[in-house]
């Protein structure tokens, strides 16, 4: 065998900078603040125009045709749609209660849930399908020819045939709407096809599944053994105390850091069955990322957003430390200075807290792209346009509740 | 007239790139190839699509997919026939970043200033009717749990007359639900909860707690209320996550004490007019105070305490109104005599057909 192995280069790169970025991302918070919010559907086009535009594939890079005007459309859409249909429903439900209907407004509650339950699966499907029928690679764009109002149903009946076993078969249902989300999906004349195998996941998902007994049965077993070791005498000594310490600990750790690593543990190979099983055309996929990357990332996410609640609160912070006790009184008395300066705080801590979560959209559009391969061949005579529609503005409805689309 | 300019382009039929060169005639161009010729296009309906490095990227108007792109610097012969090119679109590009913020910035504290300061105005624009219903709708009969016996309700008929010039447009009731507050509704509806007949020493006490709730009632705070607390929600809608909600509820808790402190001065004035002492409404303060100081008590007399004091912040200086208020050496009168209070005391013990509690809680 030969030592070196050539590496073959990526046909998905990833080219952008996150000075470049935050050169983007700065100004669009800038105008999200000061304008209450209503800008962010444009920040996130300008954010997905330049992350689009640095990610190539083969030769030619990405191009991202999504205005903010369609999504901005989509969230007063689901305002009016959903949002106030939702409040007047909670007047209607409060009223039944009171009136001693509790039977008619459980009704309402029930139906309100499945409502709910139904339009998230759309929301999926949608955001996949928007994302991909405004993106565009040498002209040419995705999309899908389905509405994905099937696929609605398809959430709903699948994530509860997943919970009566105790969710055991969560993974199932999980891999199977994505093969029914992305078999529905399409690009230029291609179709995509997924066939991924649930089984894969499953020793990984019981790993997850069992992990809180494990550290349940583990603090109890070292609570035990500790408080037996420091003797028979007073349960409350010093030995048991220590031991119950230590079970906390056990299940503080367990609970912020052993959990999220068994989560990402089973998300990574979730995402490398799954990618890896897709085909469009000639092209299959893989994703590279394996446990330990997931959790680099992970951990780097958790650092930036901690730093940057440290720089939202230290303001707060300073100002309660001064002199506490006349904080709190003048707040209570209903000081309008305070108010305002409390107004003025919270704005202005909402800057670093607004840039932190666009740089880690950044660093997981990164680590996406960059994690990414393809192999097998594109006919560039026969890559021709997609036939879907693409014109309706509703495309962006649901992408305003901006739920991942991968 | 006719020029030439090296570009790239794709058709939007196929992903086949293609090197082409610009033939400009007139206010049409043609793009060359080099055996085939694409076109003719319109410059009018070349749309600028984004500049990348070097690079100038246009699409065409109803041409999915099609795209031209010029590198390097544009020839002054085509430039101005070309669209300009956008940074961030429309009114920011002309009027500069740091003049758009100052710009959109003023706009939405107006925008915030009008709903904060608009349902003052706009409450009493209401009409009562919509008002009234609005309150049915909220409540009704509060699944008939609204207690009823005629001396009661003659007792609470009373007192309520000796606080309010206008005691027909007023709707009081007491819900026969353990908890320790009052409530004003839309509609003139004013709540006491059996709670508070159960824990105050005194009629004069019930009158201090009704007098402030019809202080809300007259003052028009609960429409007010409402449509702040909506128009917040709609004008902060833009932020997501707990930003929005956290300002929302620091704007209006602002008002609410102003609120407060209106309803508080209505209620002394109706009590003064009343000829009923504000001593009874400040021990009641003073009690609820010094319970929810106490914050170790868990029985569940505390409990219900909270739920009024986090409607109506307690402080020294509201304590101190109504202690202030009481004048020495005046002949005040009791607010019901001790038979009619017994009787607005035990209405709901009386009354055999009232339902109780909320019929869902788990008490
Ligand atoms: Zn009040």
């Amino acid at each position: 065998m030969t030592g070196h192995e050539g590496k073959a280069p990526s046909a998905v790169t990833f080219h952008g900078s996150w000075t470049d970025f935050a050169k983007i991302a700065l100004p669009n918070v800038l105008l999200t603040l000061v304008t209450l919010g209503i800008y962010r559907f444009w920040a996130t086009t300008r954010e997905r125009q330049y992350l689009w535009s640095q990610t190539r594939f083969i030769d030619e890079p990405l191009e991202w045709t999504g205005r903010g005007i369609e999504l901005f459309i989509g969230f007063v859409m689901v305002f009016f749609l959903l949002g106030l249909p939702l409040v007047v429903m909670q007047l209607v439900i409060n009223g039944l209660v009171f009136q001693g209907k509790p039977i008619i407004a459980g009704v309402i509650i029930f139906a309100m849930f499945l409502a709910i339950f139904y339009l998230t699966g759309l929301a999926y499907f949608r955001a996949l399908r928007y994302r991909l029928s405004r993106t565009y690679w040498r002209g040419i764009r995705g999309g899908s020819d389905d509405q994905g109002f099937g696929y609605g149903w398809s959430y709903i009946w699948k994530n509860v045939v997943a919970a009566i076993p105790l969710y055991l078969l969560y993974p199932w249902a999980s891999m199977s709407l994505w093969n029914e989300r992305w078999s529905k999906m399409s690009f230029g004349p291609y179709q995509f096809e997924s066939n991924a195998d649930w089984k894969a996941l499953m020793k990984r998902y019981l790993l997850f599944y069992l992990v809180p007994f494990l550290i349940f049965v583990g603090a109890v077993a070292l609570g035990i053994s500790a408080a037996s070791a420091g003797g028979g005498g007073d349960p409350f000594n010093t030995a048991g105390g220590v031991a119950a310490i230590v079970a906390i600990f056990i299940g503080i750790l367990g609970l912020y850091i052993i959990m999220p690593i068994a989560a990402l543990l089973y998300y990574s190979k979730f995402m490398r069955v799954a990618i890896g099983s897709l085909r469009l055309g000639d092209l299959e996929f893989d994703f590279t990322a394996r446990s330990p990357d997931w959790i680099l990332f992970w951990l780097a996410n958790l650092a930036i957003l901690m730093l940057a609640y440290g720089f939202a609160f230290a303001p707060f912070s300073l100002l309660i430390a001064t002199d506490p006790t006349q904080f709190v009184q003048q707040l209570e008395a209903g000081e309008s200075i305070l108010s305002v300066g409390l107004v003025i705080g919270i704005l202005i801590a909402i800057i670093p807290l607004a840039f932190a979560t666009s740089i880690i959209r950044y660093r997981s559009w990164k680590f996406f792209v960059v994690h990414t391969e393809a192999f097998g061949e594109v006919n560039l005579d026969r890559m021709t346009q997609s036939t879907t529609d693409s014109s309706s503005h509703g495309e962006g409805l649901l992408d305003a509740f901006d739920v991942g689309a991968i | 007239m006719t020029t030439f300019f090296d570009a790239w382009h794709f058709d939007g039929q196929s992903a086949v790139r293609r090197k082409v060169e610009i033939q400009t005639i007139g206010s049409q161009f043609f793009l060359l190839e080099q055996e085939r010729r694409h076109g003719p296009f319109h410059f009018d309906e070349l749309r600028f699509l984004e500049a990348k490095g070097d690079s100038k990227v246009y699409g065409l108007s109803g041409k999915d997919g099609w795209r031209l792109g010029i590198r390097g610097h544009v020839p002054t012969e085509l430039a101005p026939l070309l669209p300009a090119s956008k940074t961030y679109g429309g009114l920011i590009d002309r009027l500069g970043l740091g003049k758009a913020s100052f710009v959109f910035a003023g706009i939405s504290a107006a925008v915030v200033a009008v709903v904060l300061l608009s349902p003052q105005w706009l409450a009493p624009l209401i009409p009562s009717s919509v008002e009234a219903k609005l309150g049915n709708a909220l409540v009704g009969d509060f699944g008939g749990r609204f207690c009823d016996t005629p001396k009661g309700k003659a007792a609470l008929a009373k007192l309520t007359r000796s606080l309010d010039d206008h005691p027909e447009d007023l709707q009081v009731e007491v819900a026969n639900i353990d908890m320790l507050n009052a409530v004003a509704l839309p509609g003139g509806k004013v709540l006491l909860f059996q709670g508070l007949l159960s824990q105050a020493k005194s009629p004069d006490e019930v009158a201090g707690v009704l007098a402030h709730e019809i202080g809300h009632v007259r003052e028009r705070h609960v429409m007010q209320g409402l449509l702040r607390q909506m128009g917040l929600a709609v004008v902060l809608g833009g932020f997501d996550g707990s930003g929005g909600s956290t300002l929302n509820s620091l704007l209006s808790t602002t008002y609410t004490r102003d609120s407060e402190r209106e309803a508080d001065d209505h209620s002394l004035k109706a009590l003064k007019q009343a000829n009923i002492s504000p001593v009874g409404a400040a021990d009641f303060f003073n009690r609820l105070a010094s319970m929810d100081g106490s914050r170790d008590l868990k029985d569940r007399q505390a409990r219900t305490m909270a739920s009024y004091t986090s409607s109506h912040p307690l402080s020294d200086e509201r304590r101190k109104l109504f202690e202030n208020a009481v004048v020495k050496g005046s002949a005040y009168k009791p607010a019901l005599t001790a038979d009619e209070w017994q009787e607005l005391k035990t209405m709901c013990a009386q009354d055999k057909d009232v339902k109780s509690g909320w019929g869902f809680d788990i008490e």
